[in-house]
């Protein structure tokens, strides 16, 4: 059985993990610098590259040490580290780290797509599952559709053209004067107010299985100028029922030209929204397929996740060399 | 004993061996920056030539900048991974000093400012005294060339100029009347491993950044006007 130690350093998370081939999660450890970035509305790469070289050390110590593992001489097989896509000075941190483990400890190691890595979370969790799968992806950075054939093969349907779900949650937070992170905010404002309070159009790019999100902060902006008494609570509620008809309209479109799908599942860090679970949860029954929603921390950055898709990648196409680049901008459709 | 050197804070990526038969190597690995390519293979390939493994070296000493930001955390990461995987000693070393050092080497005495690029116009500086031994005699900071130079120029005190920050704005440093120019572009991987196999040894190397995050320095102008 190849047991991994993950780490994972993409954006503002400093995250290690050990994880065996039979996807047993033996420890994962998450720090997060957000704190830092509040203040300035987004994650800011120099103050994130800083944090993440403070922290990965103690990080994958407690890893280490939550797993029951000698420290300097761990029983690990492989290391698995995000390469891309992600903040290039955040990546080559976690990538240096990870180089110089498997390197002291003589053991291989693999460079994984973090995209990818979302994609695997949800086997953590229901390992019983069936495939194919079609997979929602939304966060910060991506939102996109991926029909998955079985572990480590997928298929990316759509994706947005322009801003990302979890970009365009931030940036109405902003206008609405919100604290950032945007999605919590939003979401927790949501529950109180009414989704059709403010009339928002549900932008559908075509026939496709696309998604664009920039022309609905335009249209939150203008709602709002033009109707400035309607509560905040109303806004969010709007926008977010706004936000979930988009993406779920098109994953019932998934649902209705794939009729081989076994499962629908949602993954990163917008999979935390409550109407998108609420969305998803509906639309599987309506399908008579079963739905996967990740634990929160599943849905979010971990390394756990990093971990799974790395002993995939490990036992399928074998190590990465020592002189693996990170790739800012590796694409989910470029993995093997 | 066994010392490993580590230099990324600079555009070069510099490493360093000497094992415990006296036997001493110095590669410069990269000049174009990859270094997170470069580094740890090149690792992998000057310790398995020595026929060392990581966990065969004592200490491992790390340049901790001033320096360029990205590669000076690419050579503090590898350092930690290596020492907390291997469970290898730390010593974190100065840009600064290895120029001090290397220059010492090379024969210059006297009073040295050393000047690492800071890019956007700026260098890192410090001053040292250069006799039997190296004495810093200011603290690491970040300067104007042409501060630094008519500083200088302005004491009428012999000096000598030394880094790449040096030779980046060499036609100022040059035209400083009492003073010379050291030509040393790469700090010295032979100081490194000198200094690190007397230096105490650190549970954490802390980098040398001289300079806050961009967003943070707007940030706080913005705050205060
Ligand atoms: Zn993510």
């Amino acid at each position: 059985m190849t047991l991994a130690l993950a780490i994972e350093t993409s954006c503002d998370d400093t995250a290690a993990a050990v994880v065996d081939s039979q996807l047993h999660v033996h420890s994962s450890v998450i720090e997060s610098s957000i704190d830092q970035h509040r203040a300035f509305g987004g994650v800011v790469p120099e103050l994130a590259g800083r944090a993440h070289l403070t922290t990965i050390g103690p990080v994958v110590r407690r890893a280490l040490e939550n797993a029951d593992l000698d420290p300097h001489r761990p029983a690990i097989d492989v290391v698995a580290v995000t390469s891309g896509p992600g903040l290039i000075g955040s990546l080559l941190i976690g990538l240096s780290a990870a180089k110089a483990y498997a390197l002291a400890w003589e053991v291989p190691f693999v460079g994984v797509n973090h995209l990818e890595g979302h994609l695997f979370a949800p086997l953590l969790e229901r390992p019983d599952l069936r495939w194919p799968l079609v997979t929602l992806l939304v966060s910060g950075g991506h939102s996109m559709i991926v029909l998955q054939h079985g572990p480590g093969r997928h298929e990316v349907l759509g994706e947005t053209i322009d801003d990302a779900a979890g970009e365009a949650y931030d940036k109405v937070a902003r206008w609405l004067g919100l604290a950032y992170p945007g999605g919590p905010e939003i979401d927790r404002l949501a529950a109180q107010g009414t989704p059709g309070a403010l009339k928002l159009p549900v932008s559908m790019t075509g026939d496709n299985f696309d998604f664009s999100f920039s022309g609905l902060k335009t249209a939150v902006v203008r709602a709002t100028e033009k109707n400035p008494d309607v509560a905040l609570a109303d806004v969010a509620a709007s926008f977010q029922a706004a936000v979930a008809e988009q993406l779920l309209r098109k994953l019932r479109r998934t649902l209705e030209t794939h009729s081989d799908v076994e499962g629908v599942a949602l993954a990163g860090g917008v999979a935390a929204n409550s109407a998108l679970r609420r969305g998803v949860e509906a639309l599987a029954s309506d399908f008579g397929v079963v739905s996967l929603l990740p634990s929160l921390a599943m849905c979010t950055d971990n390394a756990a996740m990093i971990a799974a898709a790395g002993i995939y990648r490990f036992e399928h196409d074998g190590p990465s060399d020592l002189t693996l680049s990170a790739c800012p901008n590796w694409a989910l459709a470029d993995v093997l | 004993m066994n010392v490993l050197a580590i230099e990324t804070a600079t555009p070069a990526c510099a490493l360093g061996l000497r094992t415990s038969d006296g036997i001493e190597v110095g590669w410069v690995v990269d000049d174009e920056r990859h270094h997170t390519e470069a580094l740890t293979s090149s690792i992998s390939r000057l310790l398995s030539e020595s026929g060392l493994h990581v966990r065969d070296v004592d200490r491992i000493v790390v340049d901790r900048g001033p320096g360029l930001f990205t590669g000076l955390r690419v050579g503090l990461a590898t350092a930690l991974g290596l020492s907390q995987g291997a469970g290898c000693a730390l010593v974190g070393v100065t840009s600064l000093e290895l120029l001090a050092h290397g220059a010492r080497e090379y024969g210059t005495r006297g009073t040295l400012v050393c000047a690492v690029d800071g890019r956007r116009g700026e260098v890192f500086v410090q001053t040292f005294r250069l006799d039997e031994v190296v004495t810093a005699l200011t603290e690491p900071s970040v300067a104007r060339p042409r501060d630094v130079v008519i500083e200088w120029a302005t004491k009428g005190a012999p000096v000598s100029f030394t880094g790449d920050g040096v030779e980046r704005y060499l036609r100022d440093f040059a035209a400083v009347p009492n003073g010379k120019v050291d030509h040393q572009l790469v700090p010295s991987i032979a100081a490194a491993l000198a200094i690190g196999s007397t230096r105490e040894t650190v549970l954490l190397v802390e980098p040398m950044y001289l300079r806050e995050a961009d967003a943070v320095a707007n940030f706080s102008t913005r705050q205060r006007s």
